[in-house]
């Protein structure tokens, strides 16, 4: 263990991943909350379009497909809230499409394709200096926002009529949440890649919930069980030369499987 | 004389272009529960919706307190819906819903005060719920569910309170249990009352005053008034033995016939 901690790369990628560890457990209570596993597996099929943009406007791909996803989500927000269009049916709509447009994009450049593996499956191994510091950035500033809304997005998740009978703002506050939602999936497709970003946008929540007694305690348990499969997820994927990402998605998706029988041992 | 809590002026509203109400005019004076009635799609709901802000008249005046909704005294409406519903399995407790009516109120940024949490305890008590505040919701009957619901109003202290078929799916005791509750709040609080309903003995005992809503207001007045002369058989188009009887004995809508609302 402390050999894997003395290489400069594992400790970049662990800072990295805790972060973005911290922020989809956080994003996951809400993504549970408001049924939006449907959305967040859209969104990240969805950044393979900006993805397959970026490479072929010879873009920075990340870049590329942050402004793409987010576009994506602000179209399918625009859409729930004008039209008869449910949250999913418009996901489910741009999902194959922006999938699609990624294929064709990639498909007229070959050269590129060795690339695209690292964003379908992720490798928060190869992360560089240069990336720590934005994306420790990205995750500050989406967590402090979930903080100073967090009652408004708990009350807009739970009972959206009620809410905007109270006054919250809850366009301004759904179209945050698919903002955060739609930058953070960009931001793991280092961690865990394009693939699998969605899951890690479930399963820590959903562990909390098998095993919590209280939001707050769902919440908790959300975040620890996040940083110990992004931990537990590296070292496993040092020590037998696995993907990480996958790593990091079955450690997190074992330790939903234990809180669940647990949680059934108990009931 | 005080301004009406309620009040709605020659008021027209539509969904996609399909006429919803259509120059509909009844006020509620403050301290008083006025019921609204009338069949499936009547626009009962759309009459609140207009009060909470959450649709636009295209013709007439809507005034909450004196004011546009939602500009003016917004803090001091209450809404309790019909129901809510909460991911299966989700631990929340009955008093973070409670605590939910403060969240306008706290404002972003701010965590619940003492003072929350203290209004969260009483309006939970109000109800008879203090028991089972850390219980969670969806472990509640549907009874004591609609009554967190109606806590989480009183939580955000409000003058108006309005409700969307609140007793939808509850059994006759229950119904007669939540009104007596509500009726109760209303006296100490000295609360406005306007609620949509389909529990038309019920509120018969309790409202101050019927608005019969198909539409447009087909009768308005006292319960004796309203549901007196036909005019509930015409608005249901349903005799009236029926819509009196089936509903009591049963507990149903007796216009479940008769489209959707």
């Amino acid at each position: 263990m402390t050999e894997f901690l003395s290489y400069a790369f594992v400790q970049r990628a662990l800072v990295t991943g805790l972060l973005l560890g911290v922020m989809c457990a956080v994003l996951s209570f809400f993504v549970v909350l408001r049924r939006m596993a449907f959305v967040g597996v859209g969104l990240s099929h969805a950044a393979l379009g900006g993805v397959a943009l970026g490479l072929l406007l010879g873009a920075p791909p990340l870049v590329a497909a942050a402004l793409f996803t987010v576009g994506v989500a602000w179209v399918v927000g625009w859409l729930r809230g004008r039209t008869e269009v449910s949250e999913d049916t418009a996901i489910g709509v741009f999902f194959p499409t922006a999938m699609a447009l990624g294929v064709v994009l990639i498909s007229l450049s070959p050269a590129y394709r060795q690339d695209l593996v690292a964003y379908l499956f992720g490798n928060i191994l190869s992360v560089s200096p240069d990336e720590v510091l934005p994306l420790a950035v990205l995750c500050v500033v989406g967590l402090a926002l979930v903080g100073f809304y967090f009652k408004e997005l708990l009350f807009l998740g739970v009972d959206e009529e009620a809410a905007r009978a109270a006054g919250l703002p809850a366009v301004r506050l759904r179209f945050l949440l698919l903002t955060l939602l739609a930058v953070t999936i960009v931001a793991a497709v280092r961690l865990v890649g394009i693939i699998l970003v969605s899951a890690f946008l479930v399963i820590p929540a959903a562990t909390g919930q098998a095993l919590a007694r209280s939001l707050r305690g769902m919440l908790v348990v959300a975040v620890i069980s996040a940083l110990v499969s992004v931990v537990a997820g590296l070292w496993l994927s040092w020590t037998w030369n696995l993907p990480s990402g996958a790593a990091i998605v079955l450690v997190s998706a074992v330790l939903f499987f234990g809180a669940l029988a647990r949680a059934r041992r108990v009931a | 004389m005080s301004v009406p809590a309620v009040l709605l002026d020659g008021v027209s509203a539509s969904y996609e272009g399909h006429p919803a109400l259509e120059d509909v005019g009844f006020q509620v004076p403050q301290g008083r529960f006025a019921a609204l009635i009338g069949p499936n799609g009547a626009g009962k709901s759309t009459c609140l919706r207009l009060l909470l802000g959450l649709v636009r008249p295209t013709a007439g005046r809507v005034e909450v307190f004196g004011h546009p909704p939602l500009t003016g005294d917004s803090d001091g409406v209450g809404y309790v819906p019909q129901k809510v519903t909460i991911p299966r399995g989700l631990p929340i407790a009955a008093q973070d819903i409670v605590l939910m009516g403060r969240t306008a109120a706290r404002g972003p940024g701010r965590l619940p005060s003492r003072r929350d949490r203290e209004l969260a305890r009483t309006s939970l008590d109000q109800v008879g719920l203090a028991d089972l505040a850390a219980r969670r919701f969806q472990d509640l009957s549907g009874g004591q569910q609609q009554r967190v619901l109606i806590a989480r109003a009183l939580c955000a202290q409000p003058r108006l309170l309005l409700m969307d078929e609140p007793t939808a799916g509850l059994d006759s005791a229950a119904r007669a249990r939540f009104y007596a509750l509500v009726c109760d709040l209303q006296h100490a609080r000295g609360l406005t009352l306007l609620c949509a309903t389909h529990d038309l003995d019920v509120v018969g005992e309790h409202a101050d005053s019927i608005i019969l809503l198909d539409r447009t207001v087909r009768a308005q007045g006292t319960p004796a008034e309203v549901m007196s002369g036909g005019r509930l058989e015409q608005a249901y188009h349903f005799p009236a033995h029926h819509v009196h009887q089936d509903h009591a004995a049963h507990g149903t809508d007796p216009t479940a016939t008769s489209g959707t609302s």
